[in-house]
């Protein structure tokens, strides 16, 4: 396979990462406003969502760090 | 022009199930397969018909589903959070064992996730958490924590896998895209090594907790209610323990598996069995502990409902499954394993699969009774799984079965490059930190 195309087929894949992570954010946040509209502990909710969300984006965080720092490492002389 | 074939890997017997599978392989898939497909339709019939073609009625309503659900995300302790306190504790004879465990946890946890859907009358109702979910909910917290396990879980599971990916690149082994996309451009410089481990050690340290607060989370489904047998405050510690005993077990029967049908030998080697069996023990005599403690409170206390239960798994309809899940769990393995002749590999594959049955038996007397003894004026409930229930159990481990071995075909079970690593820098780096820890030399004494 072209490697150009595997090059973005891997860029792809980390920002679909992002893009899932993104949402889970996304949808623990609309929990909470949820818990805040009904008055449905809403500090619950809070203190949830203070652990969980910070725990995602490190898990992105690491990988886009190891994906970048791959390409960052490669001897410039040799093709991947 | 062909390519001409790879020249011999020093660790060639690691590659050799990836590059030469065997008919055998593609058999046993096509068994595993229509296994699969049975159950797919079994499932298909249970959403058409409703719950109705399950064993499960008032006042029984939580039954194989998820029982194996609990049992499954137990099992899955075995690997990322077992890898990562050997990885942590720089433990040098993990390296043959990691991978191993690490792909256990990945496949169960996909497939234990999956039980709450399976249990649900309507599935379609799972899109309602999504915009309807009450964060509140310890099953919402379930959905959460099991999914960030299974993330990290499965970052864990890749990253130290780079290296070995590229190995099976540069070899040429086909689908070569796969790995070349896999790889990530890997080429082992010092630049990327420094990242990889660098990455690793932040990992290490994530998914500890993670794994821990999975386990406790489900054990708060049930010690949230205050339902006799359930509600206690040990119920989390006690399911996290019996997750690593379970885990360990599942690994320790892989590792023989493994070694027998990939012939292993040289990289598992008796003293692995012999460590991850110790632990086992250790295990055991800690669920004993936990248990005891569990079930005398509840007993001491003689609360009439509490009671119920107790008498109902004691010495009522459950107890030839209680005082099996005793065996199972304690009296085997400790008879087994604090025996030096029996501490063999075939005394703790016995000792392996007596913990994984007794830990689904655990599960069972855990769900059932409590549910089946009702504290408002019912009849006791009666719980016998129907061939749905029994199919959907052999369907999942059929899933878990095919799920190893898909992985084994395209990916070294045990991590080529951390093997080859060892055997250049263990004795090094093991021989300075005994150094760096050993007492200083007595200073010489003084003359007269």
């Amino acid at each position: 396979m072209n490697s150009k195309l595997i090059d973005r087929l891997q860029i792809l894949s980390i920002s679909l990462i992002w893009l899932l992570f993104t949402g889970i954010a996304v949808w623990i946040l609309n929990l909470i406003k949820e818990s805040l509209r009904l008055h449905d502990s809403p500090d619950a909710s809070l203190g949830i969502s203070l652990v969980a969300i910070p725990v995602f984006f490190t898990l992105s965080s690491v990988l886009t760090y190891v994906f970048v720092g791959l390409r960052k490492g490669r001897r410039k002389d040799v093709e991947p | 022009m062909e390519k001409a074939p790879a020249a011999p890997h020093p660790e060639y017997d690691l590659l050799r199930p990836i590059e030469n599978p065997g008919k055998s392989f593609y058999y046993i898939v096509a068994v595993l397969l229509v296994i699969i497909l049975y159950t797919g339709y079994v499932y298909v019939r249970q959403v058409y018909y409703g719950l109705g073609v399950t064993g499960m009625a008032q006042p029984v309503t939580w039954g194989f589903y998820i029982i194996n659900f609990v049992f499954f995300i137990g099992i899955s302790h075995a690997g990322t959070l077992i890898s990562a306190i050997l990885r942590l504790s720089k433990a040098e004879w993990r390296r043959p064992i990691t991978r191993m465990a690490e792909v256990i946890t990945a496949i169960v946890l996909a497939i234990g996730g999956l039980h709450p859907i399976i249990d649900l009358g309507r599935p379609d109702r799972i899109s309602h958490l999504f915009y309807n979910g009450r964060l509140q909910s310890p099953l919402l917290w379930d959905i959460t924590s099991i999914t960030a396990y299974f993330t990290a879980s499965t970052v864990y599971l890749y990253i130290p896998m780079i290296p070995d990916i590229a190995i099976l690149r540069d070899r040429g082994v086909k689908p070569r895209w796969l790995y070349e996309f896999l790889s990530w451009g890997w080429q082992g410089t010092e630049q990327q090594h420094k990242v990889l481990d660098r990455a690793m050690n932040i990992l290490m340290v994530v998914v500890i907790p993670i794994a821990i607060s999975v386990h406790t989370i489900i054990s708060y489904i049930f010690a949230m209610t205050v339902q006799p047998g359930w509600h206690s405050t040990i119920f989390g510690p006690y399911f996290v323990v019996g997750a690593i005993f379970s885990g360990i077990a599942a690994i320790l029967v892989l590792m023989i598996v493994f070694r027998k049908v990939f012939r292993l030998e040289r990289y598992l080697k008796p003293i692995h069995f012999n460590y991850l069996s110790v632990l086992l023990l250790i295990m055991s005599l800690l669920w004993f502990y936990f248990t005891f403690s569990e079930y005398l409170t509840g007993y001491y206390g003689h609360e009439p409902n509490e009671m119920r239960v107790f008498w109902y798994k004691f010495s009522g309809a459950f107890a030839p499954y209680f005082w099996t899940m005793v065996t199972c769990n304690f009296l085997l393995p400790l008879i087994l394993l604090s025996n030096r002749k029996t501490r063999t590999i075939p005394g703790i594959l016995v000792a392996s699969i007596s913990v994984i049955i007794g830990m689904w038996l655990e599960r069972l007397i855990i769900v059932v009774p409590s549910l089946a003894n009702p504290r408002l004026p019912y009849p006791t409930g009666i719980y016998i799984p129907s061939a749905t229930e029994w199919t959907l159990f052999i369907g999942g481990v059929s899933v878990f079965i095919l799920g190893y071995m898909m992985f084994a075909r395209f990916f070294p079970v045990i991590s080529v490059w951390e093997i080859q690593e060892g055997r250049q820098e263990s004795v090094k780096a093991v021989t300075e930190r005994i150094a760096s820890y050993m007492p200083d030399a007595p200073p010489p004494m003084a003359k007269g």
